[in-house]
C-alpha cells in the first residue's frame, strides 16, 4: 500500500518536474482565470469595503449583511446563477461566454468579491482613527491619507486578498458548470483533480494538488512573516 | 499673519451639547493654555480648529494661508497641526515617521534634510533612528511626534496634553522644541489639566466650563466678511 502511494507521489513529482504539458496547461488556465478575476475585482471591492466601513448612507446595514450572506453561498449556486445568465436564453447569452474562460472569470469574480468586500470592510473598521487624522493633519491629501491607512492595514488587507484568491483558485462548482471542464481551454486545477480522480488517474490529481499545496504554503508563510514583523500597537 | 476665527461655534454629538462660543481667535504668535475638566470638549475644540472635524453650527475661518490648489478644500489641514494626546506613529522606522510630512512641506529638500537632522537630535532619538516606531516608549513616541511637527514648522499647532505621563527628561526636550517653535512664531493651543513647564510658555488662557468657552475677546478681531476671498471657510 505504502509502496503504491510512494509510486504515485513519484509519478506526480515526475509530471511536475518534467514540465508535463497537460499538467502545466491546467495550471496555466487556473492561474490566468483566477488572477484575472482577482485583478478585476480587487480595486472596486476594496473601495466598497472602505465605503461600507466609513460611509454613513441609507442601506449600509442591508448591503453589509447581504455581502456577508453572499460569502457563504455555495459556489455551485453561484455557478448555476452565472450559467443561467450566460445560457442562450439568459440576459447575457449574446456574449457567448458559456464554457469559456471569460465565463469562468465572471463566475469567480462573483465568488471573490464578497470575500474581498467583507474582509476589507472588517480591516478598515478596525483601523485606528488617529492614523487617518494624523495623516490629514500633517498635510496629506485625501488620496494620500487613504493610501497611508491601507499601508497601516497591509496585513489584514493582504489576508483578504489571499482569502479571496484561495477561494476562487480552489472552487470546483462554478468552474465545472460555467467552464465545462474542456481540456486546454477551461480545465483548471480543481475540475481536473475531480475528473482525474474519477478516472482513477491519481498521479495527475496528486501533481495538481501539490501545486495548490505549495502555493498555499508560500502565501501563508509570506503572510506569517509579515504578521510577525507587525508589532502590536499600543498607545 | 495667519489667524483662525471661529464665529457662533456650537458642537454637539447627537443630542449631547458639548460647548458653544460666540467668538474665538487663534493667531500666530499666541500661545494659549486650554483648560477644562475631563470630557468638556478640549480635544474636540482642537480638532475643530485643526480642520479635522466640522462644527455642528457656526464657522471657522482662516486668514493668511497660502492659496489652495483646486483639489484641496480645507485650508487648515497641514497648516494647523493637531497632535493627539497619545500620538499616532506610522508603521515603520523613526526616520520614516520623521520624513512622512516632507512631501507636504513647502521647503527645499536641503532645508527638510537639515530640519530632520536637527529635530532628531533635539528629540534625542538619533540612536533610535532606524528602529521601529512601535517599539519606542511612551515618552519617546511623544518626542518623535513633536519632532515630526517641528520639522513642518506649522503656522498653528494644537498640543493635546503633550506632557502627560512624561518623565522630566522628556518634558525638558519637548519644552525646548515647543519654545523654539514659539520663537519662530507658531501659534499654539496647549491643553493641560495642570500647570506645567509647558503651560508657563502660555500668554493666554481659554477655559471650557459649563459648556461654554471663555476667552479674552480681543479688540483687533473686528467682525469679518466671509465673502472676502482671503477667508477660507473650514466648516
Amino acid at each position: 500500500m505504502n509502496e503504491g502511494w510512494l509510486a504515485l507521489l513519484q509519478q506526480a513529482l515526475g509530471l511536475l518536474f518534467s514540465l508535463d504539458p497537460d499538467v502545466w496547461s491546467i495550471v496555466s488556465v487556473s492561474f490566468s482565470v483566477s488572477f484575472a478575476a482577482l485583478g478585476i475585482t480587487l480595486l472596486p471591492s476594496m473601495i466598497l469595503g472602505f465605503l461600507l466601513a466609513f460611509g454613513r448612507f441609507p442601506g449600509r446595514w442591508f448591503v453589509t449583511n447581504l455581502i456577508q450572506t453572499l460569502q457563504s453561498i455555495p459556489t455551485v449556486v453561484i455557478g448555476l446563477l452565472v450559467y443561467l445568465m450566460l445560457t442562450r436564453m439568459g440576459p447575457l447569452g449574446d456574449l457567448r461566454w458559456l464554457f469559456t474562460q471569460k465565463g469562468m472569470i465572471l463566475g469567480q469574480m462573483m465568488i471573490c468579491a464578497p470575500v474581498l468586500i467583507a474582509m476589507s470592510q472588517a480591516a478598515f473598521t478596525s483601523v485606528d482613527r488617529r492614523a487617518w487624522e494624523t495623516s490629514r493633519t500633517l498635510g496629506a491629501s485625501w488620496l494620500r491619507a487613504i493610501w497611508t491607512v491601507c499601508r497601516e492595514l497591509k496585513v489584514p488587507l493582504l489576508m483578504a486578498i489571499v482569502a479571496g484568491f484561495s477561494r476562487i483558485l480552489t472552487e470546483v462548482g462554478c468552474s465545472m458548470m460555467v467552464g465545462g471542464n474542456i481540456a486546454d481551454v477551461t480545465r483548471n486545477i480543481p475540475t481536473a483533480i475531480a475528473l482525474e480522480t474519477s478516472k482513477g488517474d491519481f498521479a495527475q490529481a496528486i501533481a495538481l494538488g501539490l501545486v495548490l499545496l505549495i502555493l498555499s504554503l508560500v502565501l501563508n508563510f509570506t503572510l506569517g512573516t509579515l504578521r510577525g514583523k507587525a508589532e502590536p500597537r499600543s498607545h | 499673519m495667519v489667524k483662525l476665527v471661529a464665529n457662533n461655534l456650537e458642537m454637539k454629538f447627537g443630542e449631547r451639547h458639548i460647548f458653544s462660543v460666540d467668538r474665538l481667535q487663534l493667531s500666530q504668535g499666541q500661545t494659549i493654555h486650554l483648560q477644562g475638566d475631563n470630557g468638556c470638549g478640549k480635544t474636540t475644540l482642537m480638532k475643530l480648529l485643526a480642520g479635522l472635524i466640522s462644527p455642528s453650527r457656526g464657522a471657522i475661518t482662516a486668514e493668511g494661508f497660502e492659496p489652495l490648489p483646486w483639489w484641496r478644500s480645507n485650508a487648515l489641514l497641514g497648516k494647523a497641526v493637531y497632535l493627539h494626546q497619545h500620538p499616532y506613529l506610522f508603521d515603520g522606522s523613526v526616520e520614516y515617521n520623521l520624513s512622512y510630512p516632507h512631501p507636504f512641506c513647502s521647503m527645499t529638500k536641503q532645508q527638510l534634510s537639515e530640519r530632520t537632522q536637527t529635530a532628531i537630535e533635539m528629540a534625542e532619538l538619533t540612536h533610535l533612528k532606524n528602529q521601529a516606531a512601535s517599539s519606542l516608549s511612551g515618552g519617546e513616541k511623544q518626542r518623535l511626534a513633536i519632532a515630526r511637527a517641528w520639522i513642518m514648522q506649522p503656522k498653528l499647532l494644537m498640543l493635546d496634553e503633550p506632557t502627560s505621563n512624561m518623565d522630566r527628561f522628556s518634558q525638558d526636550l519637548v519644552l525646548t522644541m515647543i519654545s523654539d517653535l514659539q520663537q519662530l512664531g507658531t501659534g499654539m493651543l496647549i491643553s493641560s489639566h495642570q500647570s506645567c513647564m509647558l503651560t508657563s510658555l502660555c500668554n493666554q488662557t481659554w477655559i471650557i466650563e459649563n459648556q461654554h468657552i471663555m476667552s479674552p475677546y480681543t479688540a483687533d478681531s473686528a467682525p469679518i466678511n466671509l465673502q472676502e476671498p482671503r477667508y477660507v471657510i473650514a466648516n
